[in-house]
């Protein structure tokens, strides 16, 4: 078990062309294959290989910064204190995910306020929290037609 | 992907393969400077703000604002300066209201040091910290890649050696306040004219565990001197070769005006005009 601080570098080296379009999946995309008739393009598969946008070596370093640091502080707690420590801390981080819902309107993917403590980042405030990356091109979900979405109201 | 987008980078790669030049680096120049004296810090900047080798603004800010007795003076991309000492100064405020203490400035620099090392310097911060907390006065610098100083007295941006010039030969300890805010403000003099990249005024800012001051334009060596010469020229200087006269009633061969509706006029035919109200009639 390393104790590395930041992460390893993962970006890709090498990149594969996308042939279909990324944004519906399976679909030909005439433009990003061949124009050429007489062979078929390939179509493109159900999952993207690389959910990296980039082979930038700053973007899977941030991608993988939490991550890495949680990573580092179980790692020391497990040798400081033994296995206990660190499977407690994820036992209730585990407990605390499952019992909250966060809406959509207030970033749904983010961490609520109980596993933000348990993080130890809730005096933290960050650039992916300020811009999270959606909401800002599109209008995101009403709070209202995600709880009627939830309770089954959808008529 | 929340945060930095990365999505334009493999089409540039790609697009530098086939032989499209990078764009240049755009070369940044400031010159900021801090000095502690007897009581307190003092930080200083000059005031342009460039853009390659055009001046985008001669009278720009570049003392940031961190808490009441913690400010910053940033080099590098301004857009990067600024935002980033505006997050800090958003996390030390929860910081200091989680801890109900007043901020300490080692907590600003170790925040900026491992905000900035995770970015690798891709966010091109330069600042300049300086502050007074409980334990007293300090001053640092940080890089931006991540590295900091702790000195009695720095300079950073492209007229730092100008202004680490006037430092290494003026700086005493124990200056008093008056001293110290005229060290600074001479050694940012020394970068303004011996820099091209730094000019126009003098901001100081003097932090003293009491109170912030602010002197913004403390400096002002450049000024806009009046013209020796006028040359507008004065009114009727061009001949009149002919003169024609369309009286109002000869307009209506142009142009025609029909009243629409009951005679009032159209909520679209509202002109807010900036003029000076006139007297009733």
């Amino acid at each position: 078990m390393s104790l590395r601080i930041v992460p390893a570098p993962t970006n890709p080296s090498t990149t594969t062309p996308q042939l279909g379009a990324p944004s519906a999946p399976g679909v030909h995309d005439t433009l990003r294959s061949n124009l050429n008739l007489a062979q078929p393009a390939p179509k493109t598969s159900a999952t993207p290989s690389t959910p990296l946008q980039s082979a930038h070596p700053l973007e899977s370093r941030l991608a993988n910064w939490r991550a890495q640091q949680e990573t580092l502080k179980m790692s020391l707690l497990r040798r400081q204190f033994g296995i206990a420590e660190p499977v407690k801390r994820q036992m209730e981080a585990q407990i605390v995910r499952a019992g909250e819902w966060r809406p959509s309107v207030l970033g749904a993917g983010t961490a609520g306020v109980h596993g933000d403590i348990l993080a130890g980042r809730d005096t933290e405030l960050d650039w992916e929290d300020v811009f999270s990356g959606e909401g800002e091109m599109r209008e995101g979900v009403d709070f209202h037609v995600e709880m009627e979405g939830r309770f089954g109201m959808a008529w | 992907m929340p945060g930095f987008d990365f999505s334009n980078h493999n089409r540039n790669i790609a697009l530098h393969a086939k032989g499209v030049p990078l764009p240049k680096a755009t070369s940044t120049g400031t010159t900021i400077v801090g000095a502690l004296y007897d009581g307190g810090v003092v930080i200083a900047a000059d005031t342009r703000a460039t853009s390659g080798p055009i001046v985008a603004d001669k009278n720009c800010e570049k003392l940031h604002y961190i808490s009441p007795q913690i400010w910053c003076a940033g080099a590098g991309t301004a857009a990067d300066t600024e935002f980033t000492t505006a997050i800090i100064s958003s996390n030390l405020e929860l910081h200091s209201l989680s801890t109900g203490r007043k901020p300490r400035v080692v907590t600003v620099m170790t925040m900026l040091k491992q905000h900035l090392f995770r970015y690798q310097g891709h966010i091109g911060a330069y600042l300049v910290v300086a502050g007074c907390d409980p334990t007293g006065a300090h001053l640092f610098t940080v890089h931006a890649h991540g590295s900091t100083d702790k000195l009695p007295y720095v300079t950073m941006g492209s007229g730092s050696l100008a202004a680490m010039s006037v430092f290494e030969t003026q700086w005493k300890p124990n200056l008093s306040r008056d001293d110290a805010v005229k060290l600074c403000a001479d050694a940012i003099e020394a970068g303004i004219w011996n820099d091209l990249g730094s000019g126009s005024n003098v901001d100081v800012c003097v932090i003293t565990p009491e109170k912030t001051t602010l002197l913004r334009n403390f400096k002002t060596p450049n000024t806009r001197e009046k013209k020796q010469r006028d040359y507008k020229f004065k009114r009727g200087t061009t001949a009149v070769l002919n003169e024609k006269v369309i009286t109002k009633e000869q307009i209506s061969k142009y142009v025609t005006v029909h009243d629409i509706g009951d005679g009032k006029a159209g909520v679209g035919e509202k002109m807010d005009v900036d003029t000076q109200p006139s007297a009733p009639s």
